[in-house]
């Protein structure tokens, strides 16, 4: 089971490894959140959703589920995707 | 002329940019979505002058939302002319997300040339960039400026929009530029879309790769430690909370010295006004018509704009989207989305701007749930008419425990729409339940120092609009109901007088009046009721009088449905306090006795009554209208007047049923 962004703990960074099919998949590849960006949990809001994350050089916040579409890969071994 | 757009994402400096060139005063804020609709405005180049077109803030050429539909509509000409050419704005900081927008465009075969803004705050993202690069990756002529700050953008602008217009457009096929559109218009193939997103995305990463350098991903930022504060799961609501009541009674605290100068200079013009006029019946058309009335709109205009002050600075803040971020979960459970807080908020100034701000939303019900409870919020009109009543009925040095009593009914004239919107919109949800996805996905600006002067200058300008609309509102009611007030059918005014007369003989004159003003002020009342406008009044007083009102107070309900802040100025006409300051309407009604009783009339229960009918009613025309334009059609308006309208009735019969067995 690969693993999506709202799994990250705050300050933990990843890089995205695919965005999964669906209606959100166009507004987050829109909103940057395309394979090989770097990702990291920034805070959540009380109830943890929606959750802050950081992409790039932005903040942007992210219901759950809409988190639970971006799968990630430890920073290490992704970059090219 | 030619015309010449600004495309972007939200909030890189769009309408920034636009005012600085245009020198109008388009609303500005640090949140994505402040600017919905397309502003207009003139600027001048070395040989021309040319139209500058402000547009809303778009993240891509898919539109989903009313706003980004609005741009695809003038790129595409429907319904509006196409630009000539279209001026880029990129914010520097977020140049990967800002170029996808950029890739888009260049397809379209407009002119095209691009500002680059926020470049301090890409600086301080460790972000270094080499223009002259971009510009021949991009094949675009690029020019970095700093709309806040610089204050000669003017001139260097002018010479990049001449050069940008003198070129020749690039050769495309007909109606290329349409088929190109039109793609993202259906929004039919959402699987192809998002593929050419990530292959232009691969391109971007190319093109910045060669000229964008990041110091580190780390980013220890001023924000993200405001952040851990604002969306604290304890420290995060207390502060939302303070920062409403800051609102609140900044607003009353704020404005007190300013409304007594308001006051004062009225008194002062309307004495003078009274001297200097002959004594004849059209003078009474200024000194008991207008001037009143239109004191009592004036007074009020410094509230109005501290309201619209202190909300324009939380906007320009950024913390606007954090009050979003962190009420989204519960806004989710009752239908609403965590973006509706800033139109909710915004609602408590003016409902109109506030049901405009509500399309950046892009679920429809949502939208739709969040205009229909946005008349709910107590808007900056109703605070006249909750200021009279609760100054005319509760003395300033009540105490309810450590609370004043006044403080304590104002807070819950608010917290009455407030938690009837909540309600409203949980029962909408219930009963028309959303086919269509939810989505949060907001951009989290940093925060930034509120430009003092600019949200000044912008608060300004509504308060000169609410001045434009509600004092030619003001100024044909105040003509009418002194026309109404003045004549009567028939001699039922001369009847009036001796009526007047004998009601002196029989009732006694109480302690605080000189029987001299005494009997004047039974004659205008018995001259009041004989007239027109009393007529009018007792006709529907059998409706309104369960619910504690006189024939009066239906005269100054009725003419407020035009527009709520008329009732003020409604009843100093009708009590006729020619000075026409809060003070002086309540003094008079005060001293008002029931002429069958010799009570006073205007009591606790009264004022509660009314200001929870206030509370709820949709008494505002232009709300409906914008409700109408936005919705389509005028179902929603008249069914929501309906329904507030039973409300307000339903909830002033029970408040004042309760208070009279209560209170008194």
């Amino acid at each position: 089971m690969p693993m999506t962004a709202d799994q990250l703990r705050n300050g933990e960074s990843a890089v995205i490894a695919s965005l999964h099919e669906g209606d959100y998949r166009l507004r987050l590849a829109e909103m940057g959140c395309v394979p090989g960006t770097r990702i990291k949990r920034e805070y959540q809001a009380p109830g943890g959703d929606p959750i802050a994350f950081r992409i790039d050089t932005y903040l942007l916040g992210l219901r759950l589920e809409e988190a639970r579409l971006i799968e990630i890969l430890p920073e290490d071994k992704g970059g090219n995707a | 002329m030619r015309r010449t757009a600004l495309v972007g994402n939200p909030n890189c400096g769009k309408t920034t940019l636009f005012n600085r060139l245009t020198g109008l005063q388009q609303h500005t804020s640090n949140l994505p979505g402040t600017t919905v609709e397309a502003h207009h405005g003139k600027f001048k180049l070395p040989n021309e002058t040319i139209e500058l077109i402000d547009l809303p803030g778009i993240y891509s050429l898919f539109a989903e939302s009313d706003d980004e539909k609005l741009v695809v509509q003038h790129l595409l000409g429907e319904g509006v002319e196409k630009p000539d050419a279209i001026l880029l704005v990129l914010d520097s900081s977020n140049l990967r997300r800002n170029l996808l927008l950029q890739q888009q465009l260049q397809d379209l075969g407009y002119p095209t040339a691009a500002v680059l803004t926020m470049q301090d705050s890409a600086k301080r993202r460790g972000l270094a960039l080499n223009i002259s690069h971009l510009e021949k990756q991009l094949g675009l002529q690029i020019l970095g400026i700093n709309p806040r700050k610089d204050r000669q953008l003017a001139a260097p602008i002018s010479l990049f929009l001449e050069k940008l217009l003198n070129t020749a457009a690039p050769e495309l096929p007909p109606n290329d530029t349409e088929s190109k559109l039109q793609r993202f218009h259906s929004g039919e193939k959402i699987k192809g879309l998002s593929l050419e997103t990530l292959l232009r995305y691969n391109r971007i990463e190319s093109i910045l790769s060669a000229c964008q350098t990041q110091e580190s991903f780390g980013w220890k930022s001023f924000t993200l430690k405001l952040d851990r504060w604002f969306v604290h799961p304890v420290v995060g609501f207390l502060a939302f909370f303070a920062v409403m009541m800051i609102l609140f009674q900044g607003v009353f605290t704020l404005a007190e010295g300013p409304m007594t100068w308001v006051e004062d200079a009225f008194a002062w013009a309307s004495a003078g006004v009274e001297s200097f006029l002959p004594q004849h019946k059209a003078s009474g058309l200024i000194t008991d018509g207008l001037l009143p009335g239109l004191a009592g709109v004036v007074v009020f205009v410094p509230q109005i704009f501290i309201l619209f002050f202190l909300i324009g600075l939380l906007e320009d803040s950024g913390y606007m989207v954090r009050a979003s971020f962190i009420t989204d979960r519960l806004m989710r459970k009752i239908g609403l989305n965590g973006r509706s807080v800033i139109p909710l908020v915004g609602g408590f100034a003016c409902a109109i701007p506030a049901m405009m701000a509500t399309r950046s939303i892009r679920n429809r019900s949502e939208r739709l749930a969040t205009m229909i409870v946005v008349p709910l919020m107590s808007c900056s009109a109703r605070l006249p008419v909750y200021v009279l009543l609760i100054s005319l009925a509760i003395p300033a040095q009540q105490f309810i425990g450590p609370v004043p009593a006044q403080t304590l009914v104002m807070t819950s004239a608010y917290f009455a729409g407030i938690i009837v919107a909540l309600l409203i919109a949980a029962l909408f949800k219930k009963f028309h339940p959303s086919q269509e996805r939810s989505e949060f996905i907001l951009e989290l600006p940093a925060y930034q120092r509120p430009r003092l002067q600019t949200v000044a200058q912008q608060a300004w300008m509504k308060c000169k609009s609410f001045l434009q609309e509600a004092g030619s509102v003001i100024l044909i009611i105040s003509v009418a109901l002194w026309a109404l007030s003045t004549w009567g059918p028939g001699d039922s005014m001369n009847q009036a007088k001796i009526k007047a007369e004998q009601a002196v003989q029989e009732l006694e004159c109480p302690e605080d009046l000189e029987p001299s003003e005494f009997q004047s002020q039974l004659e205008s009342t018995f001259r009041l009721e004989a007239s027109y406008a009393g007529h009018i009044g007792h006709a529907i007083e059998p409706a309104i009088e369960p619910l504690g009102y006189d024939w009066k107070t239906g005269i100054a309900l009725i003419s407020s449905f035009a527009a709520r802040e008329v009732f003020v100025g409604t009843m100093s006409t009708l009590f006729q306090s020619s000075d026409g300051n809060v003070s002086g309407i309540r003094a008079r009604m005060q001293k008002e006795i029931d002429p069958h009783t010799g009570k006073p009339k205007y009591g606790i229960a009264y004022a509660l009554s009314l200001i929870i009918f206030y509370a709820f009613a949709l008494q505002c025309i232009s709300t409906m209208a914008v409700m109408k334009k936005e919705t389509g059609s005028w179902t929603w308006p008249i069914s929501l007047f309906l329904l507030y309208g039973a409300m307000a009735y339903l909830g002033a019969f029970i408040v004042y049923r309760w208070s009279l067995g209560f209170l008194v």
